[in-house]
């Protein structure tokens, strides 16, 4: 049985690009459209990684990475934000509500699977 | 086209400090006053008018495109997914038919050609039987010969036996008698012979017949299993051939499937352009937004006698609205501006 991801971003064409990617390299993929549909599935559930948006409407990446980290069972769960941001201030907000890494869109699958491969054995 | 926007605002702003200045200079006519007011109105609201306008097309542009990025996505989603089980599929029916239908139908056409063996190993051993029991039988033939020979011997005996009885007279009597009961057994034995005799020749034409029978039936057994063993391997020579022409196109097919599922993925990954584009279209409405909001603040400071906006701290306020690079620097040169490349961060 694979790892999982939990991969959350408003953009459909975004989760599945990242999906599909995770998925050819062996991972098993949950999805989420914003920081609060994603915060209903740490359910409790095992989950790896997880891969966030930072702009998002309803709950945005750096406050469900705040949030997330509050879960007694995720927080200790690496996190990747991924964003088409590149601001040094938003990098700092998110490394202080808990994230592992920046990487800014449009990505090359191989360098998502690079960074995913640095955080979690695949 | 924020630029553009700002024009528009630079424009109604200057009319508008016109307008104020106008009105403190002494000698101004009412009628141009007027006038003025009437251009600042007309602005104000033609920035009203279209804000929202311009906020609908935007919109509109903006979720036809996630409608149909999402709906290609998926479906190129959808094709990987397909190229991803049928690369399983062709994988397990490649090994099936390389180490499995192959080898088995092999092991139970030996099985079977095996049996066929066995059976004509079986019947070669019958023919050998029979061959050890003609040659008996001959024995038995010649040894019969010799009996015949030993009565009529016996008999010549008994017979000289009997004259030499009857020229001794009366004292010769009682041998004589003996003597004919010798001949009397010779000839018995010697009829005894000549049926044995007959007997064996009898069983040596059987026996002959059932030899013939056997060889020729085992000869054509031996060349049926023959035929047997080489169509045997002429159908796997055949069936290998197959698998081999399967693999070679299973094969073909698999890199085929593996580049298709390569630049379809690609493709995705190329269409991560929606996602920044939207951003930016949704930094321009809200632009647009701010601009509407803009003209209407000039036209009330330039009826009120109140300072003139700051078009570059408008310019300034948009400008920490973007989220994108590419935003900042088309902000910066009035050009347009490429994407950077991906950077990773670890914290």
């Amino acid at each position: 049985m694979g790892k999982t991801i939990l991969v959350v971003d408003d953009s459909a064409s975004v989760r599945q690009v990242v999906s599909i990617a995770l998925k050819g390299a062996g991972y098993d993929v949950l999805q989420g459209s914003d920081g609060v549909d994603a915060l209903k599935q740490l359910d409790g559930r095992r989950i790896h990684l997880i891969i966030s948006d930072v702009n998002m409407p309803n709950m945005d990446g750096i406050t469900f990475v705040a949030e997330a980290k509050k879960l007694p069972a995720y927080k200790f769960t690496p996190i990747i934000m991924l964003t088409t941001e590149s601001q040094e201030d938003r990098k700092r907000q998110a490394q202080v509500a808990g994230a592992k890494a920046w990487v800014t869109k449009p990505f090359q699958p191989e360098q998502m699977l690079a960074a995913v491969s640095k955080l979690i054995a695949p | 086209m924020a630029e553009l926007l700002w024009m528009l605002v630079i424009l109604a702003v200057g009319l508008g400090a016109g307008f104020a200045a106008g009105r403190k200079r002494p000698g101004v006519a009412p009628a141009e006053e007027r006038v003025a007011d009437t251009h600042i109105t007309g602005v104000e609201r033609l920035a009203e008018s279209l804000a929202p306008i311009w906020s609908a097309q935007i919109d509109s542009s903006r979720s036809q495109m996630e409608t149909a990025i999402s709906q290609l996505t998926e479906q190129f989603a959808g094709i990987v997914e397909n190229l991803d089980a049928v690369l399983a599929s062709s994988a397990g029916a490649l090994e099936e038919g390389q180490g499995g239908t192959f080898d088995r139908s092999r092991s139970r056409l030996g099985e079977v050609v095996g049996t066929l063996d066995d059976a004509l190993a079986t019947k070669r051993q019958t023919v050998s039987e029979l061959r050890n029991l003609q040659s008996l039988n001959s024995e038995l033939r010649q040894m019969s010969g010799e009996v015949s020979a030993i009565a009529a011997q016996t008999n010549l005996l008994a017979l000289n036996a009997s004259i030499e009885a009857a020229r001794i007279g009366e004292a010769g009597a009682a041998f004589g008698v003996v003597a004919d009961e010798v001949r009397a057994l010779a000839e018995h034995s010697l009829s005894t012979s000549e049926r044995m005799a007959d007997k064996v020749g009898r069983a040596a034409s059987t026996i002959g017949t059932i030899l013939g029978n056997a060889e020729e039936t085992a000869a054509r057994e031996d060349r049926a299993v023959a035929g047997a063993n080489a169509e045997v391997q002429a159908v796997l020579d055949d069936l290998q051939q197959l698998v081999y022409g399967f693999r070679d196109s299973s094969s073909d097919l698999e890199r085929a499937a593996a580049g298709i599922r390569s630049e379809v993925s690609q493709s995705l990954t190329n269409l991560q352009f929606q996602d920044r584009i939207c951003q930016v279209l949704e930094h321009l409405r809200a632009s647009m937004n701010r601009f509407a909001e803009t003209v209407a603040e000039a036209g009330d400071r330039a009826r009120t006698d109140g300072p003139p906006i700051d078009p570059d701290e408008a310019l300034k306020a948009i400008s920490a609205s973007y989220t994108m690079d590419e935003e900042r620097q088309a902000h910066a040169s009035g050009r347009a501006a490429g994407v950077r490349e991906s950077e990773i961060t670890f914290f």
